[in-house]
């Protein structure tokens, strides 16, 4: 599984979803996919992304949104777990793209295993599922709940990166076109069912 | 626009001579602020307290970098957060306030209770109280010292135009003299 896979397969069973995604491969993959559209691309403040995706979907309870995340970002702003697990908004679900390096400065290895599944499964406000395959993923995204009143904490899944590749265009993105765009699709879509 | 500063309605969370605290707490709620990230500090307890008992959503986060994060969230969908904390985790923020309020001008207001300046009895928290606002004046985000109760209404009001209408992230210092530091 490459991390195009994984963010064409968030895209499949979400379609109407926001996505945050972290500097590195997570933005690229999400302007490749997506087509450059109405998302929160985040192109620096490493370690900001998962508090970042938690106050938008704090502010959009009615909207999906799914935090698409480095590992090395996840590390970086880890404590932020603990903040979801505390406030457990039931419209954010977090992936981690697990591919063990830190791909966009140069794929120098990440020391430590991961874990993050088996630690947001020992937190009390989340829950961790780790995936290695689109189809895995896929059946995990479409068995949650997207009602907006859906209970339940907050769903963080491990998606192990096999292939890596650089997925798409530059994730040195605009700041102003980032917000407008989003701002622009908020104002005008009506809520999903 | 300038709102005029109202005699606070007493609040049985907000300690007697330390009106300044709830009047900060109005000035937010009339602006329509809905939701306070933070970290917390002795000295923000009587804003917190008073915002909650209105029902506005508090928001205890692990670190002051994610209190920016988080408002930067509920800015780009045009809501209405501030973020507080006290100057010892201004470090802990510049990341997140350098590389996401400031480049994609998401407007966040800021009130930071000082630490390391006037009065200061503990020495590791005053280099970093001496440069809070170099350190905000680096990223140039403008910040207004607050010392006496009545100038709460057009500080407070002053700084959320220039976040919310200017786009500008900007900072309210919480300075000694409003008392309700350690003694
Ligand atoms: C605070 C900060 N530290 C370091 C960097 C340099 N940097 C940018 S992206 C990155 C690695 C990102 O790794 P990861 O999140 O795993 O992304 P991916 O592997 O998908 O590229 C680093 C170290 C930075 N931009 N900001
Ligand atoms: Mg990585």
């Amino acid at each position: 599984m490459n991390v195009n896979d994984v963010t064409r397969t968030i895209m499949q069973c979400r379609p109407d979803a926001i996505l945050v995604s972290s500097l590195g491969t997570a933005t690229s993959s999400v302007r490749l996919v997506t087509s450059d559209g109405p998302h929160f691309y985040f192109g620096a403040a490493m370690g900001s992304a998962l508090a970042g995706a938690l106050g938008l979907a704090e502010a959009v309870p009615d909207r999906q949104v799914v935090a698409v995340l480095g590992d090395g970002e996840f590390l970086m702003g880890a404590s932020a777990l603990w903040s979801v697990a505390a406030y457990r908004p039931s419209n954010l679900t977090v992936v981690v793209l697990a591919d063990g390096a830190y791909s966009i400065t140069g794929g120098q290895p990440i020391p430590a295993p991961l874990h993050v599944a088996a630690v947001a499964n020992a937190l009390a406000g989340t829950r961790g599922v780790t995936v290695s395959s689109t189809t895995e993923l896929a059946a995990t995204l479409r068995a949650e709940p997207t009602s907006p009143d859906a209970p339940g904490a907050p769903l963080v899944i491990e998606a192990t990166i096999t292939e890596r590749t650089w997925p798409g265009p530059s994730p040195f993105i605009d700041p102003a076109a980032t917000v407008r765009n989003l701002r622009a699709s908020l104002a005008q879509a009506p809520a999903p069912a | 626009m300038t709102t005029a500063t109202k005699p606070p309605t007493p609040s049985p969370h907000v300690p007697v001579g330390l009106d300044w605290q709830l009047a900060i707490a109005q000035e937010l709620i009339a602006r329509g602020v809905s939701v306070a990230a933070y970290v917390p500090d002795s000295r923000l307890n009587g804003v917190l307290a008073a915002l909650g008992e209105r029902d506005i959503r508090l928001r205890n986060l692990a670190r002051e970098e994610e209190c920016v994060a988080y408002a930067a969230g509920q800015r780009i969908a045009e809501a209405r957060p501030v973020v507080l904390m006290q100057s010892s985790g201004l470090g802990n923020a510049l990341n997140a306030l350098g590389s996401l309020a400031v480049p994609y001008r998401l407007g966040i207001p800021l009130i930071i209770s000082m630490r390391g300046t006037l009065g200061e009895k503990n020495p590791s928290q005053v280099p970093m109280g001496r440069a809070t606002t170099a350190w905000l004046g680096a990223l140039g985000i403008q910040s207004f010292s607050l010392r006496q109760a009545s100038e709460v209404g057009p500080v407070i009001s002053g700084v959320l135009d220039l976040a919310f209408d200017a786009g500008e992230t900007a900072a309210v210092l919480l300075e000694p003299e409003l008392g309700g530091g350690r003694a």
